[in-house]
């Protein structure tokens, strides 16, 4: 991990995971790698922490484990988002927006 | 919701852990080897890649623990943990485990199972579908009526159904070429039907049979071996055959209440057969609907059958068949006061075994406060250590419930096989109450978290570099919470103990007391005849019976005389208050008096001594002039200083009647040995209608033993279809002795349990508190204390407490016992000097043991080890 790259601001890693598997299910590596590839290698998901937050996030019924068949052909755990997730996702990436717009607007006239 | 469904998730997580963690591990292998194979492209030697593939991944297993914190029920994870712990502090120290468990499982047990037996005697609920919306009926306040209003009741459709029982019956059943005699309730043929009453084989008496019977589960497993082919069978009652149609489960209970249980239910049959009125209410209706109805019903019955000195809408009740409502029925004030008390004893016992268990906790807590403070320098938050003596004291009580419940489940199932000497079938069914099993846990529970967090409390708040340094130590002047425990369990014990030994010492003198009769060399012959045969209006066959087995039993060698009784004292009384007219005194008396109806050598045979007169003779008879014997009270009562004997006394019962009085016996005791001396008269057997239940006394020149078998063998020749019992007169006492002998064993009980406990707490108190103070001991020997001096300063505690929960406990006792009378023989104070001194001779020995055991010990000790003990 880069040592310069920012750290994620808390709370976000629901929100980036279920943005993730917005576009379909996925398994744990294949998240990680995602977010790494849309932010341009900025954001690195610890692995330490992305199994606890998938873990929580099938408890609270935003997300749903499968088995399937990775590109290795080895079968491993697919994440996928519930309804429920979409609806967090949805309510969490408005919340974002505003937060990071309103963090703008205080950046550029204060 | 989405709570519920987390916490669902969560319990299958815990179910299916251990396959949840392999998976898990795979998921993390797959990662790294994935994450390894994308550097091997980016051109990494493969071993390198993965050892840098596992080096960014981190520490595995705390991503493991990490997820699996994430589905963890956090406080029913640190339960878990807490318990184990407080198991293993049990094993490392039994001794402590085991009396507090013990103690738990006496209150715990001892306070179940009275409690249900109380329940099924007295509240219990009948068997029957919604027995809310049955009611009994008191149709002019009588607890019977006769069929006849029973059917006009019926027919008035005021109620959905309506159902009619009498318990009070027996019938002779023959089996081969043997008789016996059975309880018998009969029931209206719509009983079992308006009660919707479930059945263990078959069903209930369906609406216009007449030969059909229902059998309890007690006769089907003790008189028909538990035949599951029995449906169908016939049995021969009374000369009649019934067809078998079903057996009640074991759990029934009937609608009566008070535990009876007839062997068999027939349908009655006969309109003047009488029968008490249950009845199933419409939906809406209420008690007081009921009741407005059964006026207007009960009315239209006075004008169609009229009844001299009797309306049937006076004191018409409805009542309740469940719970509390059986108690507004007619009950015995004396059952009713003697449960009361028994409850008062058994919550006394649960307090006993609350407060011991509480000083074994304040006791261990603050001998472990050295543990606790270590164990709070390494880290350990104060609120975990709380959360651990918590779980302790959770674990107490859990294991003391269980044994408790263990106890319980015995004790009923001893119960379940003892028959009472009753003349009325009892039989009590006696479930676990789990009500109550939960409320003597939350009890034991409430107390022992309380002690728990008290001592937990002050153990914590110390400060932990002088705990560390030094132990609590106990110094002389210790009226702390524990002491005032123990001087409460004295004083509590005390109350039991005495009113235990009152009771015992009622029994003894009761059982030694004489009933004014001999019971010693006599026997008592039941002959019950099967009513169809003798139906003959002025009974001559019934007759002829009586006067060959009079004839036949008095020839027999051994015998001294024979004589037959319409109802054996002790066992069966009849009450009748009237107002009584004499030949000397103008104006009637009202008074209530004994009856009997005895046959000639009656006195003789029973051994009362007939003090002026003459005895009844084979002349007194029906159309001879009527006579009386009366006993002495009544003379003394109705003539003063007058000689009855010549004179005639008349009542309402006996009309235009007068009777001359032949004869004056000695008063006896007539229905129980407690009672206080009661008036009464003796009739001509032969005089009056008899029933066909033949009480047959026989006086034995020796010891009555022996004697059973040829006296049935005789009887039974008379009537082969008659149900005959022999017994000695000395056994059947057990009527009369029930209440002081349920007394004595309860109480007795109770109070030995009761010492038991408060044994236990104080040996384990002063026991604890003077080791304590070994220390101080070793420092007074050191400076030149005798043994002597050391013993008194330690007498001098432990006998404060002892002397202050003595006091408290013998006052109480005092107050306490007095209510008691009502089930004592007249004349017994309930102050006992005797038990009194034995209760506190018992205690002191106790506490003198228990004050000296450890003494010793510590004085034997050398005073350096001493002064360095800890």
């Amino acid at each position: 991990m880069p040592e310069d790259s920012p750290r994620f601001l808390p709370g976000t890693l629901y929100m980036l995971i279920l943005r993730t598997l917005s576009a379909g299910p996925l398994h744990g590596y294949a998240i990680t790698r995602r977010i790494k590839q849309c932010s341009a290698d900025v954001l690195d998901v610890e692995e330490g922490s992305l199994y606890p937050a998938l873990n929580r996030m099938l408890l609270k019924g935003w997300l749903r484990a499968e088995w399937g068949t990775s590109e290795t052909n080895r079968k491993v755990r697919f994440y996928k988002l519930t309804k429920e997730g979409q609806n967090q996702l949805a309510s969490e990436a408005n919340d974002f927006d505003k937060l990071v717009k309103a963090i703008q607007l205080v950046m550029r006239t204060a | 919701m989405s709570f519920l469904r987390e916490l669902l998730l969560r319990f299958r997580w815990l179910l299916g852990r251990s396959r949840f963690n392999s998976e898990l591990a795979d998921e993390i292998q797959f990662h790294i080897e994935s994450r390894a194979a994308e550097l091997e492209q980016a051109g990494i030697p493969s071993g390198e890649a993965l050892s840098k593939a596992r080096r960014e991944f981190g520490s595995r297993r705390r991503a493991a623990e990490d997820t699996s914190s994430a589905w963890q029920i956090q406080w029913l994870e640190d339960l878990f943990s807490d318990l184990r712990y407080a198991a293993r502090a049990f094993r490392r120290n039994p001794g402590f485990a085991a009396t507090a468990i013990f103690c738990l499982a006496l209150g715990i047990g001892a306070n179940i199972t009275i409690f249900n037996v109380t329940t099924s005697f007295l509240f219990s609920e009948p068997s029957a579908r919604d027995s809310a919306s049955v009611i009994a009926i008191w149709e002019g306040g009588n607890s019977g009526s006769s069929l006849t209003d029973y059917k006009f009741l019926r027919d008035s459709h005021v109620f959905d159904s309506t159902a009619g029982i009498n318990v009070e019956r027996e019938v002779n059943w023959r089996a081969g070429d043997q008789t016996s005699r059975l309880y018998a309730g009969v029931v209206t043929d719509d009983f079992f039907t308006t009660l919707d009453v479930p059945f263990l084989l078959g069903r209930g008496i369906a609406p216009r049979e007449t030969d059909t019977a229902v059998l309890s589960y007690g006769a089907w497993r003790g008189k028909f071996n538990g035949d599951l082919a029995i449906l169908g069978r016939k049995l021969v009652l009374d000369g009649r055959i019934f067809t078998i149609a079903g057996v009640l489960p074991a759990n029934h209970r009937s609608i009566v209440g008070f535990a009876i249980s007839p062997d068999v239910y027939l349908p009655v049959t006969r309109d003047e057969d009488v029968v008490q009125f249950y009845a199933r209410m419409p939906k809406g209706m209420t008690m007081p609907m009921a009741r407005a109805q059964l006026l207007s019903v009960f009315g239209q019955l006075d004008r169609i059958h009229p009844k001299e000195g009797w309306k049937r809408t006076n004191q018409v009740r409805v009542t309740g068949v469940t719970g509390f409502d059986v108690l507004n029925q007619e009950i015995p004030g004396g059952v009713a006061a003697f449960f009361a008390m028994l409850m008062i004893v058994v919550g006394l016992v649960l307090l006993i075994a609350c407060t011991n268990v509480a000083g074994l906790l304040l006791a261990r807590a603050s001998s472990r406060s050295h543990e606790l403070a270590i164990r709070l320098s390494l880290g350990a938050t104060r609120r975990r250590i709380i959360r651990h003596l918590l779980a302790e004291s959770l674990l107490l009580c859990a294991l003391g419930s269980v044994a408790g419940l263990v106890i319980d489940i015995a004790c009923a199932m001893i119960i379940d096989k003892v028959t009472f000497p009753l003349p009325i079938p009892i039989h009590p069914v006696i479930s676990p109450d789990w009500r109550l099993l939960w409320y003597s846990f939350g009890a034991v529970l409430v107390s022992a978290l309380f002690c728990g967090l008290l001592s937990a409390a002050k153990s914590v708040r110390r400060d932990v570099n002088q705990a560390l340094k030094q132990e609590e130590r106990q110094t002389g002047h210790a009226w702390d919470l524990r002491s005032v425990l123990v001087a409460g369990q004295l004083a509590a014990s005390i109350v039991l103990l005495t009113a235990g030994l009152l009771f015992v010492h009622n029994l003894l003198r009761a059982a030694s007391s004489d009933p004014g009769f001999d019971v010693h060399h006599t026997i008592w012959a039941y002959m019950r005849l099967v009513p169809e045969r003798y139906t003959d209006a002025d009974q001559n066959k019934q007759l002829a019976v009586v006067h060959s087995a009079l004839e036949q039993l008095r020839v027999l060698p051994g015998v001294d005389s024979v004589a037959i009784t319409r109802r054996v004292p002790l066992n069966d009384n009849c009450v009748i208050g009237t107002a009584l007219r004499t030949d000397v005194s103008a104006t009637p008396l009202q008074v209530s008096y004994e009856c009997n109806d005895v046959g000639p050598d009656y006195f003789h045979t029973i051994g009362t001594p007939i003090l002026r007169g003459r005895e009844f003779s084979v002349a007194d008879r029906k159309s001879s002039q009527p006579v009386v014997i009366v006993n002495e009270t009544l003379a003394r009562t109705v003539f003063g200083k007058v000689d009855p004997v010549g004179h005639t006394i008349k009542s309402d019962l006996t009309g235009a009647e007068t009777q001359l009085i032949v004869g004056v016996a000695k008063d006896s005791k007539y229905f129980t040995l407690g009672e206080r001396q009661r008036l009464a008269v003796y009739q001509p057997y032969f005089a009056y209608r008899q029933p066909v239940n033949l009480h047959f006394l026989i006086r034995t020149s020796s010891s009555p033993a022996g004697y059973a078998k040829p006296i049935s063998d005789i009887l039974g020749r008379l009537d082969p279809t008659a149900a005959i019992e022999t017994k000695p007169m000395s056994q059947a006492l057990g009527l009369a002795l029930l209440p002081s002998q349920a007394g004595a064993v309860m109480l007795g009980a109770m109070g030995i349990l009761g010492l038991l406990l408060a044994a236990i707490g104080l040996y384990g108190v002063l026991l604890y508190s003077i080791s304590r103070r070994t220390r101080e001991i070793g420092l007074r020997v050191a400076l030149g204390a005798t043994p002597f001096d050391v013993l008194r300063i330690i007498g001098r505690q432990s006998l404060a407490l002892v002397a202050s929960g003595m006091v408290v406990g013998l006052t109480l006792a005092f107050f306490a016992t007095k209510p008691l009378t009502l089930f004592l023989i007249p004349g017994l104070s309930t102050f006992d000097p005797g038990a009194v001194l034995a209760v506190m001779g018992l205690l002191g020995a106790v506490a003198v043991l228990a004050t000296l055991v450890p003494a010793i010990r510590a004085l034997r000790i050398d005073p350096m080890t001493a002064l360095r003990y800890e």
